[in-house]
């Protein structure tokens, strides 16, 4: 490919330093992994527990109520990684986009969609009535959402693609990495939703009258995160190996900075694994299920890492000769931090009021 | 415009508008909405009144579903389809107002959790609590529009930023207060529009005239106030985009059409609004139907008009809507259209046709198409090749005019003494417009039949 065919640098400069923009688009990234792993991996697991199983309209009901508030933290988490990449990157992911454009606009559609069947499986199940083939659509929904946004993030790191994908947009699946990216991503969703699906129905068999039922759910959360967990360490190292030759090579010579959070990614993927394994009771190990939420956010943090260190070695040649500009916008920054700081904290006040302010005996409620 | 080039019969305005229009319809209720929600929640505990109290509650389902479902998507629905059409102006605006998204984000994140905490703790928490969080969404939901507001008017009005380039300098534009302030009545009306058909489903008559009135009563002040607003902001306007749209002649005959438009459908609107706040007990859904489509013509009318006064501008003043910058022109003059749109120049074989074509893609498509929306065959249909070269050459010359400064009057790049008023300038060498012109000739009917008889 002309080297010629990456389009030039914005002429504005860098509103800010570069590193806070990444420490910044890595910390809002991990936030929104967070919520999209519970839509992608809960929507899967809420459409293939089946009916038959103790506790499985629990775990139905459980996931699509999660999911109405998910999905929208899911986008509104999503923004701020998007901004951010855009300041940065924004030549590589604008032509990934719009060589990939039907796609990436029809990914809103699909999200519609997604969004609002949740809700309709949610009001059936309230009704009483059955939502498997809702969730299965749900589900797909979702899982299509995963395969076009790897799709477009493989892309964009790998200009030496571009030409082709422009002749033929399904070129852009035709990269080796496509699938173990994509399984890597849904496998890890899986995990921990359902480690979530465990962690509270353990909380839940404290004071529910229906035990069986929790321990349906708590079973088959930590059996669909053992078979998820178990799977991504082998598609782990498929999605190493798959990486182009040069990309591995640069990593590995890394040294400890990107050793350190890989090696430390795998060490506690491995570790999940056997707590998972331990785990043959899960309403009476509690203190398990809740250390394979710790492990998992640890394994995430460390693999968000590697991912973003991935990226830049990804783009390196293409950046090699980038001469960027730095102009801090130290006002609107500052504005922002504060509006950011005010927002959260009246979040989590609003959070905490809502959930401790109970009406006394004889008082009216809202 | 050293992006690819997506090609979309519809042409990419007319997504944008679509996208846009659509969202802002969901958004602005959003905002309004939440302020009527708490406003009629309040009045509910302070009377004691459990008729306003089911109003707020029935209406709280749909500030979710259209606030944190729909209006979130569509938000980043137009994010994404600028960014598929014009990303060399949406990486503009990103690296210019990065800070202001992300503050707006601050508040997107409070909106969205107070939006969904409102709706799960009905009969749940204690009022006070419930209404401090319904308050904080309205709140939130404000600020969040007083923040984009200021991006928005950026690209009609850039004002002193031309010169300082600073933050503060594009927020606070000259269109930035009129444009909050209909925006504001906008906000209101949509929301007494919207929650009227809440109000009709009150199976007591009293109580129901009770709050179609006090409905009403939004729609007439949020109409009031956006009229003010509405003619506040054409009267800020440099008297360039004025005459794009205003006058006994516009520029362009459509926007003249949509002025019209959102004057008259305001004017139907209000009517409409005094009568059910007159006369509440006799107010139907059909009545309120019709008055919600009537403030729905008139706000995507004033979105349509905002957006197509910036012509021949993405960013007025600055970047044209193909992407070229003003600044720029003088060197892509000289270097060719070509050197810079490189996605475009890979498809020319070197024959004049070709490399027309590029130039077209690059300088033209990102408004025209070739035989869809503004159909470049049908206009040049009429002149014959001599014709064609005279008009090319006019808009080449056009750049020389913005460059110079001849056409600059405080600040401002008047358009409207430009023979080509909203149409951006032709940039590129000579060789590159004698392409184009053999280009745009081989679109014209004698020739496509001479092509396909050739074949």
């Amino acid at each position: 490919m002309p080297a010629n065919l990456i389009p030039a640098l914005d002429p504005a400069a860098l509103p800010g330093p570069p590193w806070l923009f990444h420490v910044l688009w890595v910390l809002t990234f991990l936030i929104h992994l967070v919520f999209v792993n519970m839509v992608v991996g809960g929507s899967l697991l809420a459409a293939l527990v089946g009916r038959t199983r103790p506790g499985a309209r629990e775990t139905q009901t459980f996931f699509v109520e999660v999911n109405g508030w998910a999905i929208s933290f899911a986008i509104t988490f999503g923004i701020a990684p998007l901004l951010f990449m855009q300041v940065l990157f924004g030549r590589f992911f604008y032509t990934a986009t719009i060589l990939l454009a039907w796609a990436w606009l029809g990914m809103l559609g699909i999200l519609t969609l997604g969004y609002y069947l949740n809700y309709v499986a949610k009001f059936r199940l309230k009704a009483g009535k059955g939502a498997q083939g809702v969730l299965m659509v749900v589900a797909l929904c979702f899982l299509t959402i995963a395969g076009i946004q790897v799709a477009i993030n493989v892309l964009h790191l790998q200009p030496g693609r571009w030409e082709s994908v422009a002749q033929q947009a399904w070129a852009a699946l035709s990269d080796p990495t496509f699938v173990p990216r994509t399984l890597h991503f849904v496998l890890a969703s899986v995990a921990m939703a359902g480690a979530v699906l465990a962690f509270v129905a353990t909380r839940r068999a404290a004071t529910s009258e229906d035990r069986q039922a929790c321990e349906g759910m708590a079973r088959f959360g930590i059996k669909a995160a053992f078979v998820a967990t178990a799977l991504q360490l082998v598609d782990g190292f498929w999605l190493l190996l798959a990486l182009p030759q040069e990309v591995l090579r640069a990593f590995m010579r890394g040294g400890a900075a990107t050793m350190v959070p890989l090696t430390a990614g795998i060490l506690f993927g491995v570790f999940l694994l056997v707590v998972l394994s331990q785990i043959t009771d899960p309403l009476t190990q509690t203190k398990k299920v809740r250390r394979i939420a710790e492990v998992f956010v640890a394994t995430m943090v460390f693999m968000v890492l590697t991912r973003h260190q991935l990226r830049g070695i990804y783009l390196a040649p293409w950046r090699s000769d980038e001469q960027i500009a730095v102009a801090t916008q130290w006002g609107p920054l500052a504005f922002f931090l504060v509006v950011f700081v005010l927002c959260v904290g009246l979040t989590i006040y609003a959070i905490v009021r809502a959930v401790k302010d109970r009406p006394g005996p004889g008082e009216a409620a809202a | 415009m050293d992006y690819p080039i997506w090609d979309l019969a519809m042409g990419g305005g007319v997504l944008i508008g679509l996208m846009s229009v659509t969202h802002v319809w969901v958004s602005h209720f959003a905002v309004g909405g939440g302020l009527a929600i708490a406003l009629v929640e309040t009045l509910a505990v302070r009377r004691q009144d459990p008729a306003l109290r089911n109003l707020a509650k029935r209406s709280s389902l749909m500030l979710i579903l259209v606030s944190t479902v729909f209006g979130a998507i569509s938000g980043v629905g137009i994010w994404v389809t600028i960014g598929l059409v014009n990303p060399a102006a949406t990486s503009m605006l990103i690296h210019n107002f990065v800070w202001g998204w992300a503050a707006e984000w601050g508040f997107f994140i409070l909106e969205v959790a107070t939006a969904l905490l409102y709706y799960a703790t009905w009969d749940k928490v204690r009022p006070r609590t419930h209404l401090l969080i319904i308050w904080l969404y309205a709140f939130a939901a404000y600020m969040s529009l007083v923040i984009i507001q200021g991006i928005i008017s950026f690209m009609l009005t850039p004002g002193r930023w031309i010169e300082t380039h600073s933050f503060w300098d594009g927020i606070f534009n000259p269109t930035y207060l009129p444009g909050l302030v209909m925006r504001t009545g906008i906000c209101l009306l949509l929301a007494g529009a919207y929650m009227i058909f809440a109000a009709l489903r009150e199976p007591d008559g009293a109580a129901r005239a009770r709050m179609v009135r006090l409905m009403a009563g939004f729609q007439v002040v949020g109409g009031l106030v956006a009229y003010g607003g509405y003619r506040w902001w054409e009267g800020a306007l440099p008297e360039a985009v004025r005459a794009v749209f205003l006058g006994d002649s516009p520029q362009v005959a459509v926007l003249g059409a949509s002025r019209g438009r959102v004057l008259w459908s305001l004017a139907g609107f209000m009517v409409l609004a005094v009568f059910a706040w007159l006369l509440p007990r006799v107010q139907r859904w059909p009545v309120a139907l019709v008055a919600l489509l009537a403030a729905f013509s008139f706000f995507g009318a004033a979105e349509r008009v905002r957006e197509g006064a910036r012509k021949p501008f993405v960013i007025r003043d600055f970047m044209f809507s193909n992407g070229i910058l003003i600044s720029e022109i003088a060197d892509l003059n000289q270097r060719g259209i070509l050197s810079k749109a490189t996605w475009a120049a890979r498809e020319s074989d070197g024959s004049p046709v070709s490399m027309g074509r590029a130039v077209y893609r690059a300088e033209c498509q990102a408004c025209h198409t070739v035989d869809g929306y503004l159909s470049m065959r049908k206009l040049v249909e009429g002149p014959d090749a001599d014709t064609l070269g005279l008009i090319l050459e006019v808009l080449h010359d056009q750049g020389e005019g913005y460059t110079s400064g001849q056409y600059t009057e405080r600040g401002h790049v008047a358009t409207q003494n430009l023979d080509y008023p909203h149409m951006p300038p032709l940039v590129g060498t000579a060789e590159e417009i004698e392409a184009l012109k053999a280009y745009l000739v081989s679109l014209q009917p004698a020739q496509t039949v001479e092509a396909a008889h050739a074949r």
